[in-house]
């Protein structure tokens, strides 16, 4: 049929599908905690990541802060953001029994914030350009850009601390369980609103981490996100709705499965193959490519 | 439905009918404003008929109506239908019931095919996921068309027929009629009964003999017919059909948004909030021209927040006019 | 008398056509196991959903130790005192019966003495000790029941609500259930007990109401309704 590559350029190519692909992991593990507890596909997680990439522009031309510095203040008001959202719009919608309401909520808020971004800063394509926005590194013997690296290693970061959160602490356990079943956790004492509202400041603290590698590695424009809250959600099934870790996998999967489409047939197909790989995998593993199912009793 | 309440439909139908040969009564801002009500509340007949129903989400009309757009244009431009009648008659294409008819069908066959799948594997949430990641790949598939779709670029259609938009307003409005008409017919009849009792419990449905996966994958091809039409109608505005304007998302979100907004399971409710939702979107576009799609995010929002039941059910008390 | 602890009045529930409950008055003394009864579709388990909060009444109290429990949610009522194990057991199938107890200890007043809680836990059920790294999922169904209701007292609550715990259980395990329930009263908890086990039920219970249709039919001591030959026609004429 075709040729095979050089290993090299294989290696290359598999490298580039899983740095990139690890942004759509970061998203999907946001996605993955704020359906697990509400069921609500939230389709403006893109958006939000598109607004901390803006912010995270604002900062470094306004006020000269490094972009990956400015994590330190983007992720922090990711929570706080997320808290404020889940209270100001969807509690309210949580306890409607017609689910429609806040998916109609979260695309509301798509379209605001898409809009709003489109009145500040214009629909013209930004990006954030640092001294070292061209820098290459050798990694693995294979040339790569530092910002991409970067990029993987915060959603690195980011989905292990979700995972400690979610392993270590109580209130991580609580909301693992209210994912799994909410009338028995409330039965433990667990609120709905109070693990909603983490599962809302962890998911949108995620987006703003993504912001941050959107801004050094990609140009943007305000309607960027929606594609990027479509990959999320391939990347989400892909790993398995309400699994983390499968979530930052299929993420990577994802990006792998695009920089080989992209190569091997063409870049028109990429979006195609990608979301057939979606319908399979929700028709025959809708738990995931990586769960290992335990025999029932 | 009482009497006095078909009357009152009749009335308001016949005054509409009728509006164009009123003179000077209507400019034609009014008569594309209206055809554009009428088209998202056929469009939101569709959704509600599928989901709110048939109690399943489904996010991927954009793909039905896009079928069916595309169905239309190749159709036209092609001149598969007419053979040399189309030379003699260049305008019989315009509102040809066998073409539009024919958009309605392609998207319906599409939905079967991809229904039988997808119903009986997946529910609920996941049927969403599905759907939404369908329409996706419709919409790629016809950029990678080649000359058959046109490719990015879609295809124009012979355009300049008319120098007024009355027989497209009528159309839509006759479509718009006709589609309340035809769900209202059918959820009186015992396939709209099965069509709410497996929306109801499916178990129960299934103990009591009813066919669920039949009846699911029926009631998403009836949808995307109507979809399908819609589509069809839209070329006959547009003309120009392309894989990023009739397959954008807002065929499918606005129209469900309408439906909640109006009612999601009643008859009357995506007519309502196909009205009200685009007034209030084309008034923003007027007043506000730079915000109005800030506006529009903000009054779904508002929407949602305080008429989460839809208008149907929050101002017409809890009489259900299904 | 004065100190029930549970006192149900008049509750009216509406909820669908079976399950409904139409004007049910009832109560738990404290130190108690009570059995409500009745056969399937009686409202058994809308009762116990509107007692813990999931389910809203119509109208009619429900009162803890004089506190009213109606509007309130479901984390409330459970951080008053109540523990509620439903049918099906509810458990985290996806996660350890270590954390699957942890949880049961989520509230403010248990949660610090967790440790201790989790050792009590394991001395009443030293199955689940050798297991506390396994799924829930993978639990038996007996071990499954345990650890529901060994969850259930990790938050020691003033009354535990089992809902069928012999369900779907072999007959051997079933009577473990039952001398469990007897330990755990011997231990002073306060149980209200809803069960198909018609016969196994009356016989632990100290008092006993029996559901029929949505209606209350009769009550009595476990005694006394064991022995009335109208309860032995209805529901345990073919057992005996």
């Amino acid at each position: 049929m075709f040729n095979l590559p050089p290993p090299d350029i294989l290696l290359q190519l598999s490298l580039n599908g899983a740095l990139g692909g690890a942004m759509y992991g970061v998203a999907a593990v946001g996605l993955s905690l704020i359906f697990g507890t509400m069921r609500l596909i939230f389709l403006a997680q893109g958006a939000m990541i598109i607004l901390a990439a803006y912010f995270v522009r604002a900062l470094f031309y306004g006020l000269g802060i490094d972009p990956f510095l400015s994590l330190l203040i983007v992720v922090p008001v990711g929570l706080g953001v997320g808290w404020l959202m889940y209270h100001g719009l969807f509690r309210k919608a949580a306890a409607e029994e017609d689910r429609n309401v806040s998916l109609l909520i979260a695309v509301g808020l798509m379209f605001l914030v898409q809009n709003l971004m489109t009145v500040v800063w214009g629909g013209n394509t930004a990006g954030v350009v640092t001294s070292y926005t061209a820098t290459g590194i050798e990694l693995l013997g294979v040339r790569t850009s530092f910002t991409r690296t970067m990029g993987f290693l915060i959603a690195l970061a980011g989905t292990g601390l979700v995972m400690l959160f979610l392993r270590k602490t109580i209130v991580g356990k609580a909301v693992r369980a209210a994912s799994e079943d909410m009338d028995a956790a409330t039965l433990m004492g667990i609120s709905p609103h109070r693990v909603n509202a983490i599962a809302f400041a962890i998911g949108i603290a995620l987006a703003g981490a993504a912001g941050v590698a959107v801004a050094t590695t990609f140009p943007f424009n305000p309607f960027a996100g929606f594609i990027f809250s479509l990959k999320a959600l391939v990347a989400l099934a892909l790993g398995g709705i309400g699994n983390v870790t499968g979530a930052l996998a299929g993420g990577i999967l994802l990006g792998l499965i695009e920089a080989y489409v992209q190569f091997f047939i063409s870049g028109g197909w990429t979006n195609a193959i990608a979301y057939g790989v979606f319908l399979a995998v929700l028709m025959f593993k809708p738990e995931g490519l990586f769960s290992r199912p335990y025999k029932k009793a | 439905m009482s009497n006095a309440f078909k009357w009152i439909a009749i009335v308001a139908v016949a005054a509409l009918a009728l509006l164009p040969f009123v003179p000077g009564a209507v400019d034609a801002y009014y008569f594309s404003f209206l055809f554009f009500v009428f088209l998202y509340a056929i469009m939101a007949q569709s959704w509600n008929l599928v989901a709110g129903y048939g109690g399943q989400i489904s996010l991927g009309s954009h793909a039905f109506f896009g079928l069916g757009a595309y169905t239309t244009a190749i159709l036209w431009t092609g001149n598969y239908l007419w053979g040399s009648l189309y030379d003699t008659h260049p305008g019989i294409y315009y509102f040809d019931p066998v073409t539009m008819a024919l958009g309605g069908v392609v998207a319906a066959l599409a939905a079967a095919i991809i229904g039988l799948p997808l119903l009986s594997k997946l529910r609920g949430d996941y049927f969403a996921l599905g759907t939404l990641g369908f329409g996706e790949i419709v919409k790629v598939l016809f950029v990678n068309g080649g000359d058959f779709t046109g490719s990015a670029f879609g295809i124009v259609a012979p355009a300049g027929m008319f120098d007024t938009l009355r027989p497209h307003y009528w159309v839509a409005l006759g479509l718009m009629v006709a589609t309340a008409l035809a769900i209202g017919a059918l959820m009186r009849s015992r396939y709209g009964l099965a069509m709410i009792a497996v929306r109801d419990d499916e178990m129960a449905a299934s103990a009591n003999g009813i066919d669920v996966l039949k009846v699911k994958v029926a009631a998403f091809a009836g949808s995307a017919f109507i979809a399908g039409v819609a589509g069809s109608l839209y070329t006959f505005y547009i003309f120009h059909v392309g894989p990023d304007s009739v397959f954008d998302l807002d065929w499918m979100l606005l129209p469900l948004m309408m439906t909640v907004v109006g009612g999601t399971g009643t008859l009357l409710g995506p007519i309502l909030g196909a009205l009200v939702m685009y007034a209030v979107f084309d008034l923003a576009r007027i007043v506000v021209p730079d915000y109005h799609p800030v506006i529009s995010g903000l009054t779904i929002i508002l929407a949602m927040l305080f008429l989460p039941k839809g208008l149907m059910r929050s101002f017409a008390g809890k009489a259900r006019l299904a | 008398m004065a100190n029930r602890l549970l006192e149900v009045s008049d509750l009216q529930v509406a909820y669908g056509d079976v399950g409904a409950l139409w004007g049910v008055s009832l109560h738990v003394d404290p130190g108690t196991i009570v059995a409500i009864v009745g056969a399937n579709g009686a409202g058994k388990t809308t009762l116990l959903r509107t007692v813990s909060g999931l389910l809203k009444p119509k109208s009619g109290d429900i009162r803890l130790a004089g506190q009213s429990l109606v509007g309130k949610a479901p984390q409330e009522i459970a951080s008053m005192g109540i523990a509620h194990v439903p049918e099906g057991r509810g458990l985290f199938r996806q996660m350890t019966v270590l954390e699957n107890l942890e949880l049961g200890a989520f509230q403010p007043k248990a949660r610090p003495r967790t440790r201790e809680l989790l050792d009590r836990a394991y001395a009443l059920f030293p199955r689940l000790k050798e297991r506390v790294h396994q799924k829930a999922g993978s639990l038996s169904g007996g071990e499954q029941q345990m650890l529901a209701i060994a969850r259930a007292t990790m938050s020691e609550p003033s009354l535990l609500i089992l809902d069928e715990p012999s369900l779907g259980l072999s007959p051997l395990v079933v009577q473990q259930m039952f001398s469990l329930i007897q330990t755990l009263h011997g231990q002073g908890v306060t149980i209200l007990l809803v069960e198909q086990n018609i016969h196994q039920a009356l016989k632990v219970a100290d008092y006993a109401f029996v559901l029929k249709t949505g209606s209350l039919a009769m009550q009595g001591t476990g005694a006394e309704l064991i022995a009335d030959p109208e309860i032995q026609k209805a529901y345990m004429g073919a057992l005996e």
